[in-house]
């Protein structure tokens, strides 16, 4: 730890602005979707607490009817959308991290296979990327949802829709990982220290594993950074479209897409604070993200 | 004696760190004659590139020539060398590719250099162009043909002809020879070597190899830890070196000799410090074995202009 | 007696267009013969060295020499076994790979920039189950260090903490700990600085007498071959052109390759 923090990155971490400042704002939002059931006023997924008579609420401004007052004010059916954000933050979060983790997991394992195999296999690999690559991933995405929507009986839809939209969002961007990790493996694999393994008899799986991987994983958090950013707006465009997230669980695309539909009578609240919290959180994961790749792989610009 | 064409006084190259100012060149001086061909030889870290760099003003951020002067044929080219540059000054490095355009013609881009630096029409400048690589060997019908058509020898052979397009008065090689075969090796050195006698080019060949120094070079300039150790005649550092890093380093240098076949080389103990810890008094003291209370403590000046040694002091 | 023999080795590479360019060009294969009909035996205990100039096969025989390659014809035998014996289980084959090591040219690309120099030379150990018990291991592997002239707290370091010659050191611990009978070391000094070069062939030499290893010795460079080897063979374009002891091969060269060779190397004084 000590080490970390004398060292050149972290040094330059804290010099530069953009980077500390985006660090600090995912940061924030991070610890507040963690500790969302502590720092939540109300439980927006308790039906019980709800009040209609609290709906429509305009922030900072007491309701007429219970004099209740809300930072963000309420939508339509009473619910604080303070508490809303913070509870949809955490299933954004959430869903964005494991798609980004599946998608890594899955990637980085093709990515080395199809580098150090090499052959048949890697053509096999490579080529299936590319013909995914030519969809734009939210359509893939889409796809996987529809076709995981159709195969699950009905009673369990709304239970594994977050598995659901995690699978298909993971599935759409491995692509990255694995075409950077095949690239760097190709490289290490050339390098003497992988025939010194080879000579002392290990096989292809413990070279892979114990020798190449630790080598080829820099590039990876660069890219898990970027993923995420791409990842948490897949979620809420797909959950906007209404094909996401339910409901009873909205995330902020889900939140959004409530919100649109009183934009135009006058109820901008809904729409604007789970809009602004999409923003800060996709533009401060993406410019981290940046920074982090122009400090760790250069040759990734 | 005369005017020397290179006189370096005192240089120093740092590079700003977080840690403070590393040195990697500590007020070295150096004389370059008219038509000499002078060996810069030391191990990675001594600092012999830069020197190369320093002379060109090619160094780049966050390094920088803190101080010393640099002076060309009377003119001071420390703050301005970019007249300089290329054109009375040329240089070739260790890979023939650094200095080639891949995608012209090499005839292309001789005439090009030529028209840069002389007044003249372009029928003139290929014709020069072509007694350029006649010069350098090779065949002149070979104007239209691109880099990649050469093997590495040729290619340097090409460099070579690039460098002297402009009519030099030195010639900067830094390990020009490094990445090729012993047999293209000599070749290439004959050839610096000849041009060298025939033009009256000066040469500062940097080099590791002691036995490219011993075959090439008229005087030599040994290296360590960013400071000049030991200059002189090359034939007279080699067979009688003052400095005992030097005499480490002729002696560790594997000879073909059917006396030392089988035989254990000598070795310097240890090795080249970083240069975040450079020992305080003369930087060699920690490997010297002939070291004294005196070497830890002050650095030794150049002696009687031929090393920088404390041992030298004693002996008069 | 012979302990390490070649036997008309060839190495041949295919580089050959892909299937389908070939058929639509019409162009047969094409093949590069890297090593062409080389034979030569090492005896115990003994350093046998192979010079040559890039492109000469030296390195692919190196490679064939301890299974990184397999040779397209001839064979290669360790103490009258067969290397690449056919008949040979999988098991039997690793066992007998663990007596033949390497030591590497680059001291970066070498050793794993990930790993501690203590985990590195424990993994040959492990691998061929040499030595039981961490506490063992943990001893074998700083008595490897000593050998090598590093310190036994070095284990603790990463590569990255070693200069280009103690990488080299490293390097050649890791050959030793698995306690091999044959070392192949190719070019494993031309990276380093010359003090640096004599201190690494003077302690390959001194592991040589003391566990007495046989070394094949693959280099470009004249001078240090005639340091350290016993006996020499020529290679030029795949073809072993002369084979010598040092004394007759720098005196009384018969190739007109070798003469060549000898005028080229940059002497001193």
């Amino acid at each position: 730890m000590k080490r970390f923090f004398a060292s050149d990155f972290f040094y330059d971490f804290v010099r530069s602005p953009v980077a500390l400042l985006s660090f600090l704002i995912v940061l924030f939002l991070v610890l507040s979707a963690v500790f969302a059931s502590v720092i939540a006023p109300t439980n927006p997924f308790d039906a019980a607490s709800l009040n209609l008579m609290n709906g429509f609420t305009p922030p900072m401004e007491p309701n007429p009817f219970t004099g209740d007052v809300f930072w963000m004010g309420t939508d339509d059916q009473g619910r604080d959308l303070f508490s809303a954000i913070l509870y949809g933050l955490r299933i954004s979060l959430f869903v964005g991290a494991m798609a980004v983790a599946l998608a890594a997991v899955m990637g980085v394992l093709l990515g080395l296979i199809a580098g150090y195999m090499g052959g048949w296999l890697d053509n096999l690999i490579m080529r299936f990327a590319d013909i995914q690559m030519t969809f734009p991933s939210i359509l893939v995405a889409m796809l996987i949802f529809g076709v995981a929507r159709g195969i699950l009986p009905p009673e369990l839809r709304d239970e594994m829709a977050i598995t659901v939209l995690i699978v298909s969002i993971g599935l759409s961007e491995w692509v990255p990982f694995a075409r950077t990790v095949r690239g760097s493996t190709m490289v290490e694999k050339e390098k003497e220290y992988i025939a010194a393994a080879r000579l002392i008899g290990l096989n292809r799986w413990q070279i892979m594993m114990r020798h190449i991987l630790p080598n080829v994983l820099n590039p990876v958090l660069v890219i898990a950074t970027i993923t995420l950013a791409l990842a948490i707006i897949a979620e809420a465009t797909l959950s906007f479209l209404g094909v996401g997230a339910p409901r009873t669980e909205p995330s902020l695309g889900t939140l959004i897409r409530v919100g649109q539909d009183f934009l135009f009578s006058g109820e901008w609240w809904i729409l604007l604070f789970p809009a602004c919290t999409l923003l800060a959180l996709a533009l401060s994961v993406n410019l981290f993200g940046d920074w982090l790749r122009d400090k760790l792989n250069p040759r990734l610009k | 004696m005369l005017q020397p064409l290179l006189e370096i006084k005192n240089i120093c190259v740092e590079f700003k760190t977080r840690g403070g100012a590393l040195k990697a060149v500590d007020d070295l001086s150096i004389d370059v004659q008219q038509g000499e061909i002078l060996g810069l030889v030391g191990e990675s870290g001594a600092g012999k590139s830069m020197m190369g760099a320093a002379i060109l003003g090619l160094i780049d951020p966050p390094g920088r020539l803190s101080s010393g002067e640099i002076w060309f044929k009377g003119q001071r080219i420390d703050q301005n060398p970019e007249p300089f540059r290329g054109c009375e000054i040329s240089m070739i490095f260790q890979d023939p590719l650094v200095s080639l355009n891949p995608l012209k013609k090499i005839g292309d881009q001789l005439v090009e250099t030529i028209l840069r630096h002389k007044r003249m029409s372009r029928a003139q400048a290929i014709d020069r162009a072509c007694r350029g690589l006649i010069e350098v060997g090779i065949d002149p019908e070979r104007l239209n043909a691109y880099p990649h058509t050469f093997s590495g020898g040729m290619r340097q052979r090409v460099v070579i002809a690039l460098a002297l397009a402009s009519e030099p008065s030195l010639i900067i090689a830094d390990e020009p020879t490094t990445a090729l075969d012993v047999s293209v090796q000599a070749q290439i050195l004959k050839l610096l070597k000849k041009l060298c006698d025939s033009r009256g080019t000066s040469i500062i060949l940097i080099t590791h190899d002691m036995g490219v120094i011993s075959e090439t070079t008229d005087r030599v300039g040994v290296l360590y830890a960013g400071r000049l150790a030991e200059i002189g005649i090359t034939d007279h550092v080699l067979r009688s070196a003052k400095h005992p890093y030097t005499q480490g380093l002729v002696a560790s240098t594997p000879k073909i000799d059917p006396d030392s076949f089988g035989r254990s080389l000598y070795q310097i103990p240890g090795s080249m410090p970083k240069l975040d810890a450079i020992p305080t008094g003369c930087a060699f003291h920690p490997r010297c074995t002939m070291r004294t209370n005196k070497c830890s403590q002050e650095r030794p000046p150049m002696m009687k202009d031929t090393a920088a040694c404390w041992l030298l002091e004693e002996m008069e | 007696m012979s302990f390490i023999t070649a036997k008309n080795l060839v190495r041949r590479f295919d580089l050959s267009d892909p299937w389908i360019v070939r058929k639509l060009t019409f162009r047969p294969k094409k093949f590069l013969t890297a090593v062409n009909d080389v034979s030569f035996s090492v005896e115990k205990g003994t350093t046998y060295a192979l010079v040559g100039e890039s492109g000469s096969g030296k390195s692919t025989i190196a490679k064939m020499a301890v299974g990184l390659l397999t040779p397209s014809a001839g064979t290669i035998t360790l103490d009258n076994h067969n290397l690449n014996d056919p008949n040979l289980s999988p098991q039997r084959q690793r066992l007998m790979r663990r007596r033949i090591q390497m030591v590497f040219q680059s001291p970066y690309a070498s050793l794993n920039p990930r790993w501690r120099v203590g985990d590195i030379l424990k993994e040959p150990i492990q691998s061929f189950d040499l030595i039981q018990g961490t506490k063992n291991q943990a001893k074998r592997v700083e008595e490897l260090l000593e050998q090598v002239g590093l310190s036994p707290s070095d284990a603790k370091k990463y590569p990255h903490e070693f200069s280009g010659g103690q990488r080299q050191r490293i390097s050649i611990a890791r050959a030793l700990s698995s306690q091999p009978d044959v070392i192949i070391c190719d070019e494993p000094t031309s990276a380093l600085d010359v003090s640096v070069q004599a201190q690494v062939l003077n302690l390959l030499k001194s592991l040589q007498k003391e566990f007495s290893l046989t070394y094949l010795f693959i280099t470009h460079d004249l001078a240090v071959v005639s340091s350290v080897a016993n006996r020499i063979g020529v290679l030029n374009k795949g073809a072993l052109v002369e084979e010598a002891s040092p004394e007759e091969l720098f005196t009384n060269p018969k190739q007109d390759y070798t003469r060549m060779l000898l005028n080229a190397a940059p002497k001193m004084l």
